[in-house]
């Protein structure tokens, strides 16, 4: 057994990673994160700038969503007049049919 | 969980069917006549719709800027419009529901034709209160055809019957049938 105690203690044991792991694995990082700024570019804008993109982007959508409504809201008036405007001057027909 | 969501929704559906209600000045629920319309136009403009469509008419336009005027003193404008393929779809009982509620001394009826021809029957109620013009109703009827207005606030009735021609409607004349939104 005392083969085996020793290979386990071998294997198991404490190492002292290298001098320049800790380089080795900062420079590792610092490749990945270029690589996804590389892929999305997006990541490469500061984050004021990106906030202020969203915020244009919302208040653009607002803004044309209003308007949409309003323009909406404008054909319903118009239609409920030419409506009314209709039945009104059919009246006058009949009116003026009755006095001749 | 589940019955307060259930009340939630009740009592929402209540309050909108109460403003909807407390704004026209009468009711005209036609919801079983425009399952059998061909064509259908419902309005519903309550005062904050009316002064924001308000600001998308063009004062330059005549036609626009008659209604933009028009437009600025109403409360409210409620149109409800079918047309049918075919005759006897409507019966007398749903002009007379909203007929009976424009009765004396609110309303009063100030024009009222039928054409024994065109079997159509036309008639204009206004509703004054302290001797000013508050709301008017105008309901139109045809064979094929029933339509029921009530427009909200200080309507002046001369510039309404002055729309008879605009739109591209001839006054005094036969006007074109308004454009309709297909069902």
């Amino acid at each position: 057994m005392d083969w085996l105690e020793d290979e386990l203690k071998q294997a198991l044991g404490r190492k002292q990673p290298s001098p320049d792991f800790e380089a080795r694995l900062i420079a590792a990082a610092a490749a990945a994160g270029r690589r996804s700024v590389l892929r999305f570019p997006v990541l490469a804008m500061p984050r004021w700038l990106a906030a202020a993109a969203a915020v244009l982007v919302i208040t653009g959508a607002g803004a044309g969503y209003r308007h949409h409504q309003g323009e909406a809201a404008k054909e319903q008036v118009m239609l409920a007049m030419r409506i009314t405007g209709q039945k009104l001057n059919r009246i006058q027909v009949q009116m003026k049919g009755v006095r001749q | 969980m589940k019955l307060t969501r259930t009340l939630v929704l009740t009592w929402a559906t209540a309050c909108a069917l109460c403003t909807i209600l407390w704004a026209q000045q009468f009711q005209f629920n036609l919801d079983h006549l425009a399952a059998k319309a061909s064509d259908s136009v419902d309005v519903s403009l309550n005062s904050g719709m009316l002064q924001f469509a308000g600001k998308f008419l063009d004062g330059k336009d005549p036609d626009e800027a008659q209604v933009k005027k028009l437009i600025s003193r109403l409360e409210g404008i409620y149109i409800k419009s079918f047309e049918f393929k075919e005759e006897g779809v409507w019966s007398q009982a749903d002009l007379d529901r909203v007929r009976n509620q424009l009765k004396a001394p609110e309303w009063s009826r100030i024009v009222g034709t039928r054409s024994a021809e065109d079997k159509e029957t036309l008639e204009v109620h206004v509703r004054n209160q302290n001797g000013k013009v508050t709301g008017v109703a105008i309901l139109a009827t045809g064979p094929k055809e029933f339509t029921v207005a009530n427009i909200v606030g200080a309507v002046d009735l001369d510039s309404l019957a002055d729309l008879g021609g605009h739109f591209g409607l001839p006054s005094m004349e036969k006007g074109t049938e308004p454009q309709k939104k297909k069902k």
